[in-house]
């Protein structure tokens, strides 16, 4: 790591003189135009983002009526502290916020030296990289972000995957006929419906979630089984794939042929549950390649009719057969949903978590007050595309091999799946309380007792303390699961063997042998054999305790 | 430093006595379990330095070589213990306790004095009792031991007249035990040591007369024993973490009988002093119906392991048998084939299966069996209707309809797991012998039952054979 002063000095870096010249009124102002994009509803601010980007010290302004396909009204911008403007002032800003790339029009409309912050797919659209360089102003693409746990709360990608699934499963139940959750009534009863989830990823375990949460019986697969666990936690079935033992016969040419092996495999697994399910949401994306093709033909026309398929990947060509990009088709009764618009479609959160996703970048990149672009700042470098002209993207090689895919943020269904509960614990408690009748029995008895006042006193704060351990006992065992009870039984005959102290007490009061009192010598030897039982039993109980609660395992 | 001893001592004491409680706290789950049993070797450990950092402690030569000689045994014995033989170490365990007790009786008689009058009496009833538990417990546990390991029949041994020799023997007894508190010094030494072979005698037929199936009660009430013998000693030498050790283990185990007996529909007196059927006379009643029940439906491992692979869950119901056979980690194996292939299984637990409390849950521990699939009786009941397979493994009793519906059954009333409410009930088994009760069983005649005769263990390891191939 280069440490900071080094860097902060650097040709490269946009230093806060020149920015804060750059600024009206002696604030960074940061612009939020309209998405011009045909049926794009979200905006890149909420009221409530813009609150927290004042509170970084950015002078806001916001076109008007941007906030209208989230209903968002201008006058809650307002509120919110943001400045109305229009496209010019938007544009006109140090720092422009959006969700969809710009137009070769807007691109242009750049400041130089200004920061453009937006979802821009850079390898995807050179020709407008170009047009921006051409400004001599600055990019960060938001889908560059890279993925690292640090840089989680600034991942647009995950968060808009999330609201994909999600609306995915929305859409479906409402192309489907039927019911979700299974119904029980007086006018019959129904089957929950059968949905299968392909492809585990963030929009993937979305999916799974919001479609338990609706009272599915669901199922998911992907290709990396390393995912299963994520599904099985959501309450879904991960389908397992067999094909190894086809696969391990091959000799030359071994990947080619276990890859063949694999995608038939799958191509089965898909068929048989094609015939099963009344929902299919595909999930699939090969980083800058088309979509892959999982559902054929003829695994659509095995569904029954009634059956809705949700193709997540219709922008990219589609994961099922018939797929059409922003349309709905028919096949015979199989309804396959290919709308691109799914986050727009749920606008208001989809604007909230894209906002907070903005703020939480600025926040790293300093605010408005240490703004600046900070190349060693691995989530900022990763997404720089173009800085004040220059090309930037893609950015060198990090150092370390990219970590796993964020997965802390995966949606939890938070109350569906509880864990069948180890013991029924209110008929336990019962069973305790109305236990303790004996014992109060005896407590009044061994007041009555101690009345009579015939006993020694010592006798008397003995018996007292005894009493009390047995209700300590009693209450403290009854919590104990019945499956840990032989446990329970050998560490008290561990601690049972506490009597070692009653034979130590015995034992070694004195020399021994004490050929001057053999009673004495007598007494020593028995609690010296007591020593040794008891400790048979210290031993021997705490040690096999140890091994069989080793043993207890989920 | 000497006068202010004993007050460091009661606090590490009382340090002691805590962690017990906390150790025994710790089983409330298995995630706090492991913990716990640190917690009591941790009391142990300083509840003995107190002890020996005491001054009057003087003969370290006899202290640490009993206790190393002990500690290695002990040691020796848990390290190579099987854990089918878990109910044996358990039963033996207790014994060393009884016999611990009835030693520091004795040799607290023969140094004791500097009393007189009441309190004179008292330590000398605390010792009479002290021994009298201890040497009960010593004994009984002995038999126990026998029993559980196989040296000594299961069957009930029972002696002509038992319960007026019992009433008689407690009766002498606690005659002789006026005498003894009156006699000065140790003469009555010859006293206590009658008592001691009587009480001794008491253990052994007690324990001889109950069944093998009634083990876990015994177990537990001996446990209770011990606890209550080391409450004696704690008396008798005024030590109150001896008191506050004895009274909570015994209470746990009087917990446990309670525990166990209800899950027979029993009364400890039941248990302990009428085997079943002693009331009338014979050792094994004939069946209440009489004569034929029904047809069995056999079947073989083949078919099971076919309709295993159509089931989408399945539940499985180990008995003593399992442990016999020892065939829980095939079991295991056959748990995992069919989580692998999506089937659901759950185990279901009956309070008194096998020998011990908890006996089965630690088999299927040994064998890897995740403890979440693992449930009690009555967590199981309302999901047997929605299960598609029963399998019950060396268990006979607890899945018996005739304890619910049939009044003149000597287990009439007993909680059972409702096995015959799941789709197809499969009991591996022997043999057509009845269970311990000597009851015949209703659910083998049911035509959603199957039988599967054989050695359990060699009939599972087919049926996974099957699922493979």
């Amino acid at each position: 790591m280069v440490p900071h002063n080094q860097d902060y000095e650097g040709p490269r870096t946009a230093d806060r003189g020149r920015v804060r010249e750059l600024l009206f009124g002696g604030m960074m102002k940061l612009g939020i135009p309209l998405e011009t994009y045909p049926g794009e509803m979200r905006v890149a601010a909420t009221p409530s983002t813009v609150r927290k980007l004042v509170a970084q010290g950015f002078a806001v302004v916001v076109e008007r009526g941007s906030g209208a396909g989230a209903k968002l009204g201008d006058l809650e911008f307002v509120a919110a502290g943001a400045e109305l403007g229009g496209a010019d002032d938007v544009w006109n800003c140090d720092v422009v916020v959006k969700v969809r790339p710009p137009s070769d029009a807007e691109a242009a409309l750049l400041n130089e030296g200004a920061l453009l912050i937006s979802l821009l797919q850079p390898d995807v659209n050179t020709a407008l990289v170009e047009a921006i360089a051409t400004t001599g102003g600055s990019a960060i693409a938001l889908d560059k972000i890279p993925r690292i746990s640090r840089a989680q709360k600034m991942d647009v990608l995950s968060s808009m995957a999330n609201i994909a699934g999600y609306r995915a499963v929305i859409e479906a139940a409402h192309a489907y006929k039927g019911f979700f959750g299974g119904q029980i009534t007086a006018a019959g009863r129904t089957r929950p419906a059968q949905v299968l989830v392909l492809g585990a990823g963030v929009a993937g375990l979305a999916a799974i979630a919001a479609a338990r949460g609706l009272g599915a019986e669901v199922r998911a697969f992907d290709v990396r089984p390393a995912v299963k666990d994520q599904v099985e936690s959501l309450g879904a079935r991960f389908l397992d794939l067999e094909y190894e033992e086809e696969s391990g016969a091959g000799t030359g040419g071994y990947a080619k042929e276990m890859s063949e092996a694999f995608l038939a495999a799958e191509r089965k697994l898909f068929m048989e549950q094609a015939r099963e399910v009344d929902i299919i949401i595909t999930t699939a994306l090969i980083p800058g390649k088309p979509a892959p093709k999982l559902i054929e033909a003829d695994m659509v026309k095995a569904m029954r009719p009634g059956s809705v398929i949700v193709d997540l990947a219709a922008e990219q060509g589609g994961n099922a057969a018939f797929t059409k990009a922003d349309e709905v088709v028919d096949v015979g009764g199989v309804t396959i949903i290919g709308y691109t618009d799914l986050t727009s479609r749920l606008a208001t959160h989809a604007s909230q978590f894209f906002g907070t996703n903005v703020v939480n970048l600025l926040d790293d990149m300093g605010g408005a007050n240490d703004f600046r672009i900070d190349h060693d700042d691995e989530a900022v470098r990763g997404a720089l595309v173009l800085e004040n002209g220059q090309m930037m993207w893609p950015p060198p090689a990090p150092e370390a091999p990219p970590p796993a895919p964020p997965v802390d943020e995966l949606p939890k269904l938070a109350t569906q799946e509880v864990p069948i509960a180890p013991a029924d614990e209110g008929a336990e408690e019962s069973e305790a309380q109305g236990s303790s009748g004996p014992w109060l029995g005896l407590l009044a008895g061994a007041v009555g007792f101690a009345l009579i006042g015939t006993l020694p006193e010592g006798f008397i704060q003995h018996f007292t303390v005894f009493l009390l351990a047995c209700f300590v006992g009693w209450h403290l065992v009854w919590e104990v699961t019945p499956a840990l009870h032989t446990p329970l039984m050998s560490v008290t005959n561990a601690i049972s063997g506490i009597i070692i102290v009653g034979g130590i007490l015995q034992a070694a009061s004195g020399s021994f042998p004490d050929s001057a009192n053999p009673l004495a010598t007598l007494a020593m030897a028995l609690g010296g054999l007591a020593i040794l039982v008891a400790s048979i039993n210290v031993a021997g109980g705490f040690l096999v305790t140890h091994r069989m609660l080793q043993m207890f395992r989920k | 430093m000497a006068e202010y001893f004993p007050s460091i001592q009661n606090v590490a004491y009382l340090a002691a006595a805590v962690l017990f409680i906390l150790s025994l706290g710790g089983l409330a789950s298995q995630e706090t379990a492991r913990r716990g049993n640190l917690y009591g070797l941790i009391g142990m450990l300083l509840a003995i330095g107190a002890t020996i950092a005491d001054d009057a402690v003087q003969a370290y030569e006899l202290l640490i070589g009993c206790v190393v000689l002990g500690g290695v045994i002990g040691a020796a014995l848990a390290a190579r213990v099987v854990m089918t033989a878990m109910p044996q170490l358990v039963a033996i365990l207790h014994s060393f306790v009884g016999l611990a007790a009835v030693l520091v009786g004795i040799s607290t008689y023969l140094t004791s004095d500097g009393l007189t009058g009441t309190e004179h009496t008292v330590h000398l009833i605390e010792i009479w009792l002290g021994v009298l538990i201890g040497a009960i417990t010593f004994t009984g546990s002995v038999i126990a031991w026998a029993k559980l390991r196989g040296s000594m029949s299961g069957r009930p041994w029972l002696i002509p007249g038992r319960h007026a020799l019992n009433a008689v023997t407690v009766l002498v007894m606690i005659g002789m035990a006026v005498p003894f508190c009156q006699a000065h010094g140790t003469d009555g030494l010859t006293l206590l040591l009658i008592m001691t072979v009587l009480a001794c005698w008491m253990g052994v037929h007690l324990v001889a007369a109950i069944g093998g199936a009634d083990m876990p009660v015994v177990v537990s009430l001996l446990n209770s024993y011990s606890g209550w013998a080391a409450a004696a000693a704690g008396f008798m030498l005024q030590n109150d973490l001896l008191i506050i050790t004895g009274a909570l283990v015994g209470s746990s185990g009087a917990i446990l009988s309670i525990i166990m007996c209800r899950a027979m529909n029993r009364s400890i007196l039941n248990v302990v002093f009428g085997g079943f059927g002693t009331e009338s006379g014979t050792t094994a009643p004939a069946p209440s119906d009489g004569g034929d029940q029904g047809t069995i439906f056999e079947t073989d491992a083949a078919t099971l392991a076919k309709g295993l692979k159509d089931a989408k869950k399945v539940l499985i119901v180990p008995g003593y048998g399992m442990a016999v056979a020892r065939a829980q980690h095939v079991v295991k194996e056959l748990t995992e084939m069919l989580r692998k292939s999506e089937t659901e299984v759950h185990y279901a637990i009956h309070p008194v299966a096998g020998r011990l409390p908890g006996h089965m849950n630690v088999l299927l521990a040994e064998a890897g069996v995740p403890y979440d699939i693992v449930f009690e009786m009555d967590e199981v009941q309302d999901d047997l209707p929605g299960t598609d397979i029963v399998l019950v493994i060396g268990a006979n009793d607890i899945v018996n309809p005739g304890a619910e519906t049939d009044e003149h059954s000597p287990i009439y009333g007993m909680p059972v797991i409702q096995a015959w409410n799941a789709g197809t009930v499969v009991v591996f088994k022997r043999g057509m012998g009845s269970g311990y009760a000597g009851v015949q069983n209703p659910l083998f005649f049911l035509e959603n039952t199957r039988m599967l005769f054989g050695d359990a263990r060699d009939s599972l390891q087919a049926v996974v054979s099957a699922l493979r191939g």
